[in-house]
């Protein structure tokens, strides 16, 4: 049955910005406890410090951490760490991967784009996006901060199943990270530990305006939501609250949407009606001749 | 792996010195300190990629106490180009100070 959050902890990645800072501020509001880990210059420090002092606001312990989440360094300071504040409270009740750095450019070369992508810079989108899911679930486990009850969320896209010129090093990091959600769901099942992957819709997110080819984009998905309206990061942030509110593992394995059926929404069919057509009484779909 | 540091023990406060910031970015890359030339370029020369750029700035806007504009970042291209920032970087706020 339901439970309670309060007093439990969180790890978000990638918590300062877009979708990962909006699931710190929900679970803050539901009583969880978060350590953050974010990569920022100087330039966003004040910003940071605004979060976590929300976060406090509500009650709740927060330890923010400025660090690259995707190098083994970062890992073997920051767990003993999380051990210490969390271990005797339950360890990771929720963890959260919503690290969005990549490199955007296309394959091969493209106008606009002069030099394509490098080993090295689809090498280090694949580890930071998708392979430090695993790193992270490994050092956790073995440090015993994960248990039976514990969530695992990985931030997945429709970039998955839909390509842009610049996307595909992130798309692939993508289709990796949901292969590593579903082999991690299987490996943890015996524990009790329930790991998906959420695909949020298209969401106006500083990662998202990274995208250089995002302004089309956005616009269309705008229309071609059913809602009538973008993804908001609080979506997001509100369904990992549901979600996580049962000890129960058995939702496992799965990529949920969390985009309000935009997936679904045939391109163009769900926005505002075209003038001029389509009587009241509706079409009726004619099986033979016309 | 262990930090290094670039303060002055006599003072605490960060000094400046080229060697000792070859050492910090040779650490940062995982290279030997002999490969950071002062003109290798990053890049180029070093296969930087943009998230250890990010880590190269990070770095060194906690050693050195300093702030980057988005807008000198272009100048961390090299060994030199990093230490021509920075000695004007901690010159100004010297001056500020």
């Amino acid at each position: 049955m339901l439970k309670s959050l309060e007093g439990s902890w969180c790890l978000v990645l990638g918590a300062s910005s877009g979708i990962g800072r909006a699931i710190s501020l929900g679970l803050a509001r539901e009583g969880v406890n978060v350590v953050g880990v974010h990569f920022d210059t100087a330039a966003r420090d004040e910003e940071v410090a605004a979060l976590v002092d929300e976060i406090r606001g509500y009650g709740v312990q927060a330890s923010f951490h400025n660090a690259n989440a995707a190098s083994r360094a970062t890992r073997d300071r920051l767990v003993p760490e999380i051990a210490e504040l969390t271990g005797s409270t339950g360890g990771i009740g929720i963890l959260v991967h919503s690290l969005a750095f990549g490199t955007l450019v296309p394959f091969l070369p493209r106008e606009g784009w002069e030099r394509p992508i490098t080993s090295r810079q689809l090498e280090m989108t694949l580890d930071v996006m998708a392979h430090s899911l695993v790193y992270w679930t490994q050092d956790l486990h073995r440090a015993g901060l994960l248990r039976s009850g514990s969530k695992i969320y990985a931030m997945t896209s429709a970039g998955v199943v839909q390509a842009l010129p610049s996307y595909g090093a992130v798309s692939a990091a993508k289709s990796a990270l949901e292969a590593h959600v579903r082999q991690l769901a299987c490996e943890l099942a015996p524990q009790g530990i329930a790991v998906n992957a959420l695909r949020a819709g298209v969401t106006l997110t500083p990662a998202l305006q990274a995208i250089p080819e995002h302004a089309d984009y956005v616009a269309r998905a705008a229309v071609n939501n059913p809602h009538s309206r973008l993804t908001r990061p609080d979506d997001v942030a509100e369904a990992v609250a549901v979600l996580s509110r049962t000890d129960s593992s058995w939702i496992s394995g799965n990529t949920i949407g969390v985009d309000g059926a935009e997936l679904h929404a045939a391109a163009g069919a769900w926005g505002p009606a075209p003038t001029g057509t389509a009587g009241t009484t509706g079409n009726e779909l004619k099986g033979e001749g016309r | 792996m262990t930090e290094t540091t670039v303060s002055n023990p006599a003072t605490g406060t960060p000094s400046l010195d080229k060697e000792g910031l070859r050492v910090l970015v040779a650490e940062i890359l995982d290279l030997d300190v002999a490969e950071v030339t002062d003109d290798a370029h990053f890049v180029d020369d070093l296969d930087v990629d943009s998230l250890m750029a990010l880590e190269i700035t990070v770095r060194l806007e906690r050693e050195y106490a300093v702030r980057m504009a988005e807008s000198e970042l272009v100048a961390i291209t090299s060994l030199q180009g990093t230490y021509d920032l920075l000695e004007r970087k901690l010159k100004e706020k010297g001056q500020a100070a």
